[in-house]
């Protein structure tokens, strides 16, 4: 019973939200903003009783951890945004923040330039470390900015274009893929788990 | 010649609400009416089939789904996950799951009970669900795994503690949880790749959305991801993986049979048939309608462009 009321008010909404393929409507704006509305509604008891028991009451008024105030106190800055005077105070955790992004630079580095480099840098035994290496060279080349990109120097970084084209094609490609795939999995659900047509 | 550049020029007029409603039928009518297609299976998705497999029936080893995405995703991750999660119950390996987002819990909780409706599996044992841990605790919690799990993350989503399961026994940090899958609409699997990878050397997979693929494709050339779902495609592939090895019942092999590069070729599952439940080729009946609805968009595409060069070929004939 109640997974047939359940599956009601989902189809509801999934065909309110279709409804703006037709045209702007006031279903299509009801259920835009019923979305926003109980995503948030659903996010803080969440996050209370997953972050804020666990990791802020618990530890401070049960177990004593009076540590823990610091970062609390510092979590509680973030708020001091919304005030105009006090507004620089939210700097603080930022500072934080910053530390922890600073502290996966050298990983980054590795995972993300080093090992992608010696990748790049495989014999050219073969037609794709053959393409591999052409397209890394022409693109690296493209923005390169203080040649103008005439003659020879031109014609090589219009190779680079034409790479980046093919990258952009097939991340456009997989883009439809995945958007029909989302269809896809509505109209299943609609025929499927509403209708009952797919078994 | 001029009244097919008046057609064209009509088509190309025409209200795209029209189109939507092709587009949908595409959908629609293949979703209906099933047909067998075949699934080829590509190296990315038999790469994380090849690895999990050998963890079979190996209680020091296990696997970590990690859920970093919410229902929007859903109907191309869900069925990734259901094909994993039946993988290592088919295979009796030990399963670990955990979410980063508040509204993926529930879709963690909806997947295992999809998956472990026909296996006799039991939390604690079997499989164990970390629970949600809010995102900003990612990073501790991935280092912290890689010293001793069960302080990184303490208890599972129903507040037991990790060092009384007996799913713990014999898993420590990633020398033994050794493969972590991210399930992400995002590159999220690049964290895992970071912190786990260059500094544990545990090894790491992505169940993306289509739309992340080609970000994420360096870092399976270089070989740090170990492998990688595409989309509805690569729970296509996995999901009929699994029916060709891990679910194969015969007298010779009861449990299951070994991965073999020349059987995957050969074989070829009907999805019309009722052998298989629904919910275990639910990516395969999408990605017929996927195949249809790309054929589609491509005679779109052509239609469109012809149409172009033809008025375009009338205008300059005008000038």
């Amino acid at each position: 019973m109640y997974e047939t009321i359940s599956n009601f008010v989902a189809a509801f909404l999934t065909l309110s939200i279709f409804s703006f393929l037709y045209k702007d409507n006031p279903f299509y704006k009801f259920a835009e903003h019923l979305l926003v509305g109980v995503s948030m509604g659903y996010a803080i008891p969440v996050l209370y009783e997953n972050v804020f028991i666990p990791y802020v009451y618990i530890p401070i008024f049960l177990n004593h951890d009076f540590i823990i105030i610091i970062p609390s106190l510092l979590g509680v800055l973030y708020i001091l945004r919304f005030s105009k005077n006090l507004s620089w105070l939210a700097r603080y955790p930022i500072t934080f923040t910053m530390g922890i992004v600073g502290m996966g630079v050298p990983l980054s580095l590795h995972t993300s330039v080093l090992v992608q480099m010696r990748s790049a840098m495989l014999p050219l035994d073969n037609i794709n470390t053959i393409l591999i290496f052409i397209g890394t060279v022409t693109i690296l080349l493209y923005f390169y900015f203080s040649k103008a990109h005439r003659g020879i120097y031109g014609k090589v970084t219009n190779m680079g274009i034409w790479f980046m084209m093919i990258g952009f094609g097939a991340s456009f490609g997989y883009t439809v893929m995945a958007r029909i795939s989302l269809l896809i999995g509505r109209i299943q659900f609609l025929l499927g788990d509403w209708l009952g047509l797919i078994k | 010649m001029n009244k097919l550049i008046q057609i064209f020029q009509k088509m190309q007029s025409v209200d795209r609400r029209y189109i939507f409603i092709v587009v949908a039928l595409s959908i629609i009518i293949p979703l209906l009416i099933p047909f067998n297609s075949k699934t080829y299976v590509t190296e990315p998705t038999e790469s994380i089939y090849r690895k999990i497999d050998s963890f079979a029936n190996d209680k020091s080893k296990a696997v970590l789904l990690s859920f970093t995405h919410n229902a929007s995703t859903m109907p191309e991750l869900f069925p990734m996950e259901v094909a994993v999660l039946r993988h290592c119950f088919e295979r009796n390996i030990k399963v670990f799951t955990i979410c980063w987002l508040p509204d993926a819990a529930p879709l963690v909780d909806y997947a295992i009970n999809t998956a472990k409706e026909d296996y006799n599996v039991q939390s604690g044992i079997d499989y164990c669900n970390f629970g949600y841990r809010p995102y900003s605790l990612r990073i501790p919690i991935m280092l912290g795994m890689g010293e001793n799990i069960a302080e990184s993350v303490e208890t599972d989503s129903q507040g037991r503690k990790l060092d009384n399961l007996p799913i713990m026994d014999n898993i420590k940090n990633y020398d033994d949880m050794n493969l972590v899958i991210d399930f992400a609409g995002s590159s999220s699997a690049i964290q895992w790749v970071m912190y786990a990878r260059a500094k544990f050397g545990a090894n790491v997979a992505a169940g993306i959305t289509a739309v992340m693929v080609a970000d994420n494709y360096p870092y399976l050339q270089t070989g740090q991801l170990i492998g990688m779902f595409r989309g509805l495609k690569g729970a296509a592939e996995y999901e009929k993986l699994v029916d060709v090895f891990a679910s194969y019942e015969s007298p010779d092999y009861p449990n299951g049979r070994p991965f073999s590069k020349e059987i995957i070729k050969e074989t070829w599952v009907p999805i019309t048939d009722d052998k298989i439940p629904y919910k275990y080729k639910k990516a395969r009946i999408g990605m017929n309608a996927q195949s249809v609805a790309h054929i589609m968009i491509i005679v779109f595409i052509l239609l469109g462009n012809i149409g172009y060069f033809l008025t375009r070929q009338k205008k300059k004939k005008i000038v």
